[in-house]
């Protein structure tokens, strides 16, 4: 018993970034716009909230500051792709390369030493316990929002058919940039979880992957965003089951590979129907 | 407002932010500069070794080009060339032939492993139509995670501390070009396959047809086209290029399969894809020019106190500004 609580607790801990990361992506995702920035808005919202705790010795300005630096960052995106034209894709690409850039140099030039921060004031336990139960309202919030509110029609329309948001009269861009800098609020929630809710500092790569994760969580859980909160709880058990399966000869590649597996699955819909938004990662 | 100028433009406004980076890092931006000139033009031995970065981005960016004209964005050159360097440390470890046909036989290997790499997601494309960019990015961990297991578990070598193969035979080894270098036959390989690729996409029905199916996708199918069929091939190909890139990695500079072979040359590939305009022979001068960052950004981090990845953030800030570039091009059209 106290063991299976214990895995309980650390495949909620797995979990929490997971659930932030891909909420933004389905959030993203159904108004048009196909995020692969996640991965960069976790990392310099676990950065930025990290430098601001440190700086002002408040763990909920880092905070601020981490879900701020996750949004703006996004933000960009959202801006150069309803605005500018920019393909989303390459777009994205470009932001993960200056998120992961810009931190390592930011690690280098504001702490004086590569590669971590040091220990900085954190959230702390309740505040860790917080996030996590933030992350299931979130989901919830979002999934009421989307399937009840005149907000979540839009958005939904947005994905399917912006031409037709557009004759009723509602500028899709601007709903598409709104869900951006939203998703990014949340990405960079998932960031700070990680540097301020389950440690204490930040260190380069310590996102690792977790915003592909959240996209293949995204398509697994079918751009929901109970089901997204679903196959993240999914992935993160995995990766808490690695730690308990460490020396059982289980080799910990295939267990981190299992999500990974799960998406390529899941984008042949083999394993039931997945229909990506229409008009998911189409510029207008 | 011409692309002539507008390159300009872009190219200076990317000085600056460098230059603010040096600023901020406590170095005089002349001294970074300088530094990072030095380190990679200032002689034989840092050119031969910006030659070798030259390469080693020029396959993966031909790669990720070629895809990017079918209109598919291939995000996983970086995969392709994990699994064809793999695949080549693989044959090149344990297949024992002389030493010339032992070469090719790595070159083959590692150009299937990426062409396998890529027509899984090609695959996955033509039969299902699931999205080319998630498949990619997928692929991109996928073939790390299985590069790890193998090289630290069954198919490590004995006594080795790293996570990498056993060292190929010294004849299995690619030719070295300047004395004393990593410099290999690799180099001259990618530019023939720059000029092969370039005539390929311009003087041929394939090639054509591949533009097709990237510039206007609802046109090609009406002239016959087979998009999905395209799809297949077009990554299949650009899987292989990468794929053959990872292979000179193996044969011509490590020796051996290393599971940290790549600082991220496919994703580097990428802005480098997009500098060149996509097209095969300019993107032989913008890997050189990416080359350079490569070599002098270490050297800028050693001698001047810059961190090297200020140059990552720059590159990140040329592919969102070359993305933006058709935009400002659309406004000047339309201001004239």
């Amino acid at each position: 018993m106290a063991a299976f609580v214990a895995f309980a607790g650390l495949a909620l801990v797995k979990s929490t970034p997971l659930i932030f990361a891909a909420l933004a992506g389905v959030m993203c995702e159904r108004s048009g716009i196909l995020n692969i920035a996640l991965e960069g808005a976790l990392t310099v919202g676990a950065f930025a909230a990290v430098c601001v705790a440190f700086a002002t010795g408040s763990p909920l300005l880092g905070l601020a500051a981490g879900v701020l630096a996750g949004a703006l960052l996004c933000g960009v995106l959202g801006v150069a792709a309803t605005r500018f034209g920019v393909d989303q894709i390459v777009a994205g690409t470009g932001l993960n390369l200056m998120a992961a850039g810009g931190t390592a140099f930011g690690i280098a030039v504001v702490f004086g030493v590569p590669g971590a921060s040091p220990e900085v004031p954190a959230l702390g336990a309740r505040g860790e316990i917080a996030l996590i139960v933030l992350a299931f309202a979130c989901a919830l919030g979002f999934q009421f929002a989307l399937d009840r509110t005149p907000w979540g029609l839009r958005l939904r329309a947005c994905g399917e058919n912006p031409r037709a948001v557009a004759s009723a009269g509602v500028d899709p861009r601007r709903v598409r940039l709104i869900a951006t800098i939203l998703g990014g609020a949340l990405a960079g929630l998932g960031g700070v979880y990680l540097s301020l809710g389950e440690l204490d500092l930040y260190s380069d790569g310590m996102t690792a992957g977790r915003g592909f994760i959240a996209l293949a969580a995204v398509i697994f859980g079918r751009w929901t965003p109970l089901g997204a909160t679903g196959a993240a709880l999914a992935f993160g058990a995995l990766s808490a089951l690695q730690f308990i399966l460490q020396r059982s000869g289980v080799p910990s590649e295939l267990m981190q590979a299992l999500p990974y597996l799960a998406a390529l699955a899941a984008l042949t819909g083999i394993v039931g129907r997945a229909r990506a938004p229409k008009a998911d990662g189409v510029s207008l | 407002m011409t692309v002539r100028r507008e390159a300009v433009i872009g190219a200076l406004a990317l000085l600056v932010v460098a230059s603010l980076a040096m600023v901020w890092a406590g170095t005089n931006p002349l001294n970074g500069f300088a530094a990072l000139l030095h380190g990679s033009l200032g002689g034989y031995h840092q050119i031969s070794e910006t030659l070798v970065q030259t390469t080693a981005l020029l396959f993966p960016s031909l790669a990720v080009a070629f895809a990017f004209r079918a209109g598919l964005f291939n995000i996983g050159a970086e995969g392709q060339l994990i699994a064809g360097g793999l695949c080549a440390g693989l044959v090149g470890a344990s297949f024992i032939a002389p030493g010339p046909l032992a070469v090719v036989a790595i070159l083959c290997a590692g150009a299937l492993g990426g062409a396998f790499w890529g027509a899984i997601a090609g695959g996955l494309r033509a039969r299902y139509g699931g999205n080319e960019v998630i498949a990619t990015l997928m692929l991109n961990i996928l073939a790390v995670l299985l590069a790890n297991y193998l090289v630290s578990g069954p198919l490590h070598a004995p006594g080795s501390e790293g996570s990498e193969t056993a060292s190929l035979p010294h004849s299995s080894w690619l030719a070295v070009l300047a004395p004393e270098t990593r410099l290999t036959i690799a180099l001259p390989i990618a530019l023939a396959l720059a000029v092969f690729l370039k005539f390929v996409l311009t003087r041929t029905v394939f090639g054509y047809e591949l533009r097709a199916a990237g510039v206007a996708p609802a046109a090609a199918v009406r002239a016959g086209i087979d998009l999905r069929r395209m799809a297949l091939t077009a990554m299949t190909i650009s899987g292989g290029i990468a794929g053959l890139g990872g292979a000179t990695i193996v044969a011509g500079v490590l020796h051996r399969f290393n599971v940290a072979l790549s600082p991220g040359y496919g994703f580097i590939a990428i802005a480098v894809a997009l500098v060149g305009d996509l097209d095969p022979l300019w993107i032989i001068l913008a890997s050189f020019v990416f080359g350079i960052l490569q070599v002098g950004s270490l050297a800028m981090q050693a001698f001047a106190h810059v961190p090297k990845d200020t140059v990552t953030f720059v590159e990140g800030l040329a592919i969102l500004g070359l993305a933006a570039r058709r935009f400002v091009a659309a406004r000047a059209a339309a201001a004239a």
